[in-house]
């Protein structure tokens, strides 16, 4: 069977790390985007279909909650797991009231995190089908109506 | 008064007991002593006077020679000289060699006592001031060690903290390569193993310094402790029963004292459990083989007490103090954090309790913890504390 890629949005600026987990990501089969910031997080997502956000909370700039609440105001269906330091414990369960998928803690278990990435993708992939057969039905009334 | 202890010293045996006659109506016991030599062997064989009063005039060694040899070997003991109606001098001289006073001869008795009294209260105010000063210097030392702890304790999370993210990237980084060996284009691979094998160290080693920051870092949380009622008696046993294994591999019995008298607590179970599991791990890497572990657990007035006392080797002296400090360890690299004690220290800090310890080195350590039996956390707010402390008065009285 081949494996269909989960298109993950990898947001954090410390680069390198990054760098090597997407690569070790996109060597399990993920398509994974890097951003180094929340502005490029949005830019992105402006641009591309993602399915799952992983945000580190701790950025300069726009911080990881403000980026969650942007995310969710703007694309509300798209789902975020949160990065966070031990320091930032807090921030993240405000992050999950906010609408966060789950978060993890700093360095992550890789199989933690591909275990999450793929409950938050399953998620969104329901409430997109239940979305899509919603619209289905909402079509057929209309159109027998009309018929 | 009654515990003054007094020396008499004269060659007039009559004088002596008469005086020391009346004294004991006082209720002011006296010893007795015929001469100075006889006085300087009273000193060496027994715990010396608080007051001695002594003659000047005496054959063999003089009054004022004895005061000097006193002044010089128990500066605590202050004389009294008694001094003939004919040789006020020597009085003077003797306050000038450290006499608290003289009186003349014959004596007025009452004088003696008022004098004998007046030694002994400027004994009892230099012991008071002694005392002080014993209880100043520790007190000083104590917080030296606390910021020595708090500024310690700060570098240390300051340094996880950004420890963090490198160990993140070579987690990663080694991670995507034991991917990559694992694809089947290399298969053939040459000395593929030793590859594995050197990944495999270096994912257990981030391991080990993941642990390290996680202890670290973990009780520095502010919070996200949950306070609860707790049964101590339950929590202790529970956590005994935890590291039972480790105890058994060494033959070692661990007792429970437990005072029937002991109220729960409000409190947080779950880093209690971390604490009491830290001090009885210690106690069973400290008790050689056959040692016995006592767990005692009293109550004190509002307080709790709980002590993990063992039969092990000790600490000595130079390492109490650094005891509490992060990364002080006696264990060998790789087996201790050498963070149990500290970050031990640091949530008995935030519940409120404090931690102390005794050690004989060769006979063993008791490590004491003293907790409330109420603790409210710092940020918590004055509404949902009085609500919470109706709820647990009524589980109180149930």
């Amino acid at each position: 069977m081949v494996k269909i890629p989960m298109k993950i949005l990898l947001v954090d600026d410390e680069k390198d790390f990054v760098e090597m987990l997407s690569l070790r990501l996109g060597e399990t089969g993920e398509k994974v985007t890097p951003a180094y910031n929340g502005k490029e997080c949005i830019d992105i997502l402006e641009k591309n279909p993602v399915d799952v956000v992983i945000l580190d909370i701790k950025m300069p700039g726009m911080d990881g909650i403000e980026v969650l609440k942007e995310i969710k105001k703007r694309f509300p269906l798209v789902e975020v797991i949160m990065l966070t330091g031990h320091g930032t414990a807090e921030t993240a369960v405000q992050g999950m009231k906010l609408g966060a998928f789950d978060y993890l803690l700093k360095p992550a278990d890789f199989d933690d995190l591909r275990l999450k990435a793929e409950t938050a993708w399953k998620r969104k992939e329901e409430h997109e089908d239940r979305i899509r057969k919603a619209e289905a039905k909402l079509l057929m009334r209309k159109s027998g109506g009309i018929a | 008064m009654e515990n003054i202890r007094i020396l008499l010293v004269d060659d007039e045996a009559d004088f002596r007991s008469a005086i020391a006659r009346r004294l004991s109506k006082r209720g002011i016991s006296a010893e007795q002593a015929g001469s100075a030599e006889e006085c300087l062997d009273f000193l060496k064989n027994s715990m010396p006077p608080d007051v001695i009063v002594s003659d000047v005039k005496m054959p063999g060694m003089n009054g004022l020679d004895l005061l000097r040899r006193i002044r010089q070997e128990y500066p605590n003991t202050e004389v009294i000289l008694l001094t003939g109606h004919a040789s006020p001098q020597d009085g003077v001289e003797g306050i000038k060699s450290g006499a608290f006073d003289y009186l003349t001869k014959p004596l007025e008795f009452e004088q003696l006592v008022s004098k004998i009294t007046q030694a002994y209260e400027k004994i009892q105010r230099r012991e008071e001031k002694k005392r002080e000063a014993v209880l100043r210097e520790k007190m000083e030392q104590q917080m030296i060690i606390t910021e020595r702890l708090a500024s310690l304790g700060t570098l240390a999370t300051g340094v996880a903290h950004e420890i963090n993210n490198p160990l993140a990237i070579i987690k990663e980084s080694a991670g995507w390569m034991q991917l990559i060996l694992k694809k089947e284009e290399l298969a053939q691979m040459p000395r593929k193993a030793d590859f594995e094998k050197a990944l495999g160290k270096i994912e257990s080693g981030v391991e080990r310094a993941r642990r390290i920051t996680h202890q670290l870092l973990g009780f520095v949380q502010k919070n996200d402790s949950v306070l609860s009622e707790v049964n101590l008696k339950q929590l202790l046993e529970e956590s005994a029963e935890l590291v039972k294994r480790e105890a058994a591999d060494k033959d070692i019995e661990i007792r429970h004292e437990f005072s029937p008298s002991v109220k729960n607590i409000w409190s947080d179970p779950y880093q209690l459990r971390q604490v009491f599991i830290n001090l009885i791990n210690n106690a069973i890497h400290a008790t050689p083989k056959q040692g016995k572990i006592t767990i005692k657990l009293e109550a004190a007035g509002k307080n709790v007490v709980i002590q993990v006392k063992d039969t092990g080797e000790g600490i000595p002296k130079e390492n109490m103090t650094r005891i509490f400090e992060p990364f002080f360890s006696t264990k060998s690299p790789g087996k201790g954090t050498g963070l149990g004690l500290f970050v031990t220290r640091g949530i008995i800090d935030k519940l409120g309790g404090k931690i102390e310890l005794e050690s004989q080195v060769g006979q063993g350590t008791v490590f004491s913890v003293t907790l409330p039996q109420y603790h409210e956390l710092e940020e918590e707010s004055e509404e949902s504390r009085q609500s919470r402390f109706k709820l647990f008065d009524t589980i109180l009285k149930k």
